[in-house]
């Protein structure tokens, strides 16, 4: 079955049309494949991690499979270029990490009023635990917001599998669904059975303004229209097969995503058994499925990572029953809100309830470890030796005499913070570095300034520049043009001149950007020219209003990927 | 134990191949027909943080993790990556550790000092009396090239006889998943490891 496989990392194993064919991929490896095998025609993604390795395998066979991808500037454009496609009639998907979602957010919910027409589809991959991110917001509220379905796959498996359905689902309602992927999900390998490769189908733009346009009058009625599919949705999910029931007894359990697995191994860690409801629509939720399994049951528990969304829904359901079930979870404290889970973590808190410990010693073992940290000292993700970001933070503390307060902002370069470097006082999301530069410097009497990456600025930072020239702002920014987009694995950017295909395009100058913005004094250095950056770096700071320097030098892990279409382009324009 | 499940946890430092090590666990077993899951951390490997893998073989496996104080095996590419992960290990557990430190950023700096290879072993073994210590740096160094560690450490595992994988899919598996020009110094390395396993 798995004779003649071309080597797991060799991207174009997602393009076999061999149906039944079993492969080890990752949840986005998984998301990827199903995107081949749906006949997606354009796939969009800003990269960030943990969904990042869907856009990397994709951009790799796009040009074999025929799809369009790109790399866009920010997740809002990047949505909006998918739904585009889509009210074009083609199959669209598009993938972001939680807080891309944020960005895109304005786009999506009223993209959910117009509609979509060829199938659409948004990854969200959460972090649970803030593996590599700034925050462990919990996007499945983003379906609740925009009223929209949303599927939640607990492995690579059901990533593909769903992934197919969301399209089906999109096309029957005509509106965008969601996939909430968390870390564990998207970066677990697990075996993956393939489908068929379905033929490509697009449609053609018919014009339509009473459901595309949003001005009030038409939005009125969209509204009410999504509103009518939504109750559509509502009876769709009651018969959805991602909503299932299994094993036996009257306590249930009642979870989703990554935590049914976990749920399965804490029951048999306390050796106890229980029906669990598996729900992988979790929005809308199957509230006549609940209600059947609460009347069930004399107890059932939610579990869930990070915030009670299911919990809060599923009480709201108990209240209506005639029968009286205590509906427990996380609200009760028996779960953290913060956080992953574990198969540890579950049984410990269904343990509590039952009253019956697990065969874990998870106090000891907790205990036992305490012991063993003390002894281990901490390895903190660090730059790069040689990298060229070094040399710039080492600018900015001589030229400031270590008395800046920076802005930074997302990117490797948030380590800067770290000592010895210490450059770095504030960091929030993409592109907040302008804004906050600004503000920053309206109060505090030290030189101010603010630090962005060369993709994060092209992503979030062009507003707050603009902002800094229109209300004459007066700090240093600046950005350091690594010529990647280095923290997720290299991903080209405008300011590349190539596409995520490797096709070479366009390049957008960051110093030729800034003067459009408005910024009169704007400047490049090389970092490793230590005098020259540190006297440039000095004038900038003397200057009476906003002032751009940039630190131009490729990352050295360009070094390694010798002969790409980036490296060649890199060396040409330095 | 049923001999056709396995959990381990493979740690060690962005770099070192961790992640390459498992996958080729993961596929050999895929290859037997065995099921398996496998869950690797991205993202801030790329920086020389700790890295940790964990694999699980087996129909029975539903969790892309371990679960704390289940491992049946623990391969630690570098002395305190092991101890980090020692919440999986109980007193079963088999403990395969390299011996020579890289040492973080916060001991460098002075701000921690790096525990002796004395100290590391003796924390391992208040979980468990199954440790066993290999230079794998040398092994690997010897066997060609230095960056072998992880498929050292994969050689080792598999002269325990606990692994559900047979040594040939292993072997099998290294050659589909390396480039040809490296695949002799690692299937040395991979030789090498099992020897030194066997030896101690």
């Amino acid at each position: 079955m798995t004779k003649g496989l071309i080597a797991l990392r060799d991207p174009r194993v997602l393009l076999l049309d061999k149906p039944g064919d079993k492969h080890l991929l990752l949840g986005n490896e998984a998301i990827a494949r199903g995107a081949v095998e749906a006949g997606v025609h354009v796939f969009t993604m800003y990269p960030g991690t943990p969904a990042s390795e869907i856009g990397d395998a994709l951009a790799q066979i796009a040009d074999d499979a025929g799809m369009y991808v790109e790399f866009s500037t920010n997740e809002k454009v990047g949505l909006e270029v998918a739904a585009g496609a889509s009210l074009a009639g083609a199959r669209t998907l598009t993938a972001m990490k939680m807080v891309g979602l944020n960005v895109a957010s304005d786009t999506l919910v009223t993209l959910a009023y117009a509609g979509v027409k060829g199938g659409f589809v948004i990854v969200s991959a959460d972090d649970p635990d803030c593996f590599s991110s700034q925050n462990e917001q919990d996007n499945r509220y983003y379906a609740l917001l925009a009223n929209i379905p949303c599927l939640e796959p607990s492995n690579p498996q059901e990533a593909r599998d769903m992934l197919l359905s969301a399209f089906d689902i999109s096309e029957k309602l005509e509106l965008p669904v969601m996939i909430r992927m968390v870390t564990r999900v998207s970066h677990t390998r697990g075996i993956v059975t393939f489908g068929p490769i379905e033929k490509r189908r697009i449609g053609s733009f018919v014009r339509d303004p009473e459901h595309f346009v949003m001005v009030p009058v038409n939005a009125r009625r969209r509204h009410v229209a999504l509103l009518e599919k939504m109750s559509l949705a509502s009876k769709v999910v009651e018969q959805s097969p991602y909503n299932r029931i299994s094993g036996r007894g009257t306590l249930g359990l009642i979870t989703s995503g990554v935590s049914y697995n976990y749920c399965l191994e804490a029951l048999r860690l306390i050796g106890i058994t229980a029906q669990i409801l598996k729900v992988g629509t979790i929005n809308p939720l199957p509230t006549g499925l609940i209600s059947k399994f609460l009347q069930n049951v004399h107890e059932a528990i939610v579990v869930e990572e990070l915030e009670p969304y299911l919990e809060v829904q599923v009480k709201a359901i108990a209240q209506g029953l005639a029968k009286d079930v205590k509906v427990l979870g996380k609200l009760g404290g028996f779960f953290p809100r913060h956080g992953e889970f574990s198969p540890g973590i579950v049984a410990v808190g269904l343990s509590r309830i039952v009253g019956k410990a697990p065969a874990l010693n998870y106090e000891m073992t907790v205990r036992k470890v305490t012991q063993a940290d003390k002894v281990t000292p901490p390895r903190p993700p660090m730059l790069c030796p040689g990298c060229p970001h070094i040399a710039s933070f080492h600018v900015i503390k001589v030229a400031t005499g270590g008395k800046a307060v920076v802005a930074t902002d997302i990117g490797c370069y948030a380590l800067g913070y770290q000592p010895p470097l210490s450059v770095g006082d504030v960091m929030i999301s993409m592109g907040a570095s302008a804004g906050m530069a600004a503000g920053l410097s309206k109060v505090t009497t030290d030189p101010v300034v603010g630090v962005v990456g060369d993709s994060t600025f092209f992503h979030a930072s062009l507003p707050g520049l603009v902002n800094a020239a229109y209300n004459n702002h007066r700090f240093v920014y600046v950005v350091l043009d690594n010529l990647t987009t280095a923290m997720t694995g290299h991903q080209p950017h405008p300011g590349t001149g190539i596409t995520a295909t490797g096709k070479v395009s366009k390049r957008i100058m960051i110093e030729d950007l800034a003067k459009a913005c408005g910024i009169d004094y704007v400047r490049v250095v090389d970092p490793f020219r230590f005098e020259s950056a540190v006297s440039t770096m000095k004038e900038a700071i003397r200057q009476n209003g906003p002032a751009v320097v940039v630190f131009r030098r490729p990352c050295v892990e360009i070094e390694l990927h010798k002969g790409t279409a980036i490296q060649q382009s890199v060396h040409a324009s330095i | 134990m049923n001999p056709k499940t396995f959990d381990v946890i493979v740690s060690g430092v962005g770099g070192q191949g961790v992640i390459l090590a498992t996958e080729i666990l993961g596929d050999a077993a895929l290859k037997e027909g065995l099921d398996v899951i496998i869950s690797e951390i991205h993202g801030m490997a790329h920086r020389g943080g700790s890295v940790v893998s964990h694999v699980r073989i087996g129909s029975d496996r539903y969790s892309p993790t371990i679960t704390e104080g289940s491992a049946d095996a623990i391969l630690g590419l570098e002395p305190i990556e092991t101890l980090r992960v020692l919440k999986f290990a109980n007193q079963d557990t088999r403990i395969i550790m390299t011996s020579k430190p890289i040492v973080p950023v916060t001991v460098s700096t002075g701000a921690y000092k790096y525990p002796a290879l004395k100290k590391v072993v003796e924390q391992c073994k208040i979980f468990t009396e199954h440790v066993t210590v290999l230079d794998a740096f040398k092994i690997a160094e010897e066997a060609g090239s230095s960056k072998t560690v992880n498929i050292v450490m994969l050689g080792a595992l598999a002269a325990t006889s606990l692994l559900p994988v047979k040594e040939e899919s292993l072997i099998q598996t290294i050659k589909g998943h390396i480039p040809e020009k490296f695949a002799k110094e690692n299937l040395n390395a991979f030789d090498a490891g099992k020897k030194a396993f066997a030896s101690k």
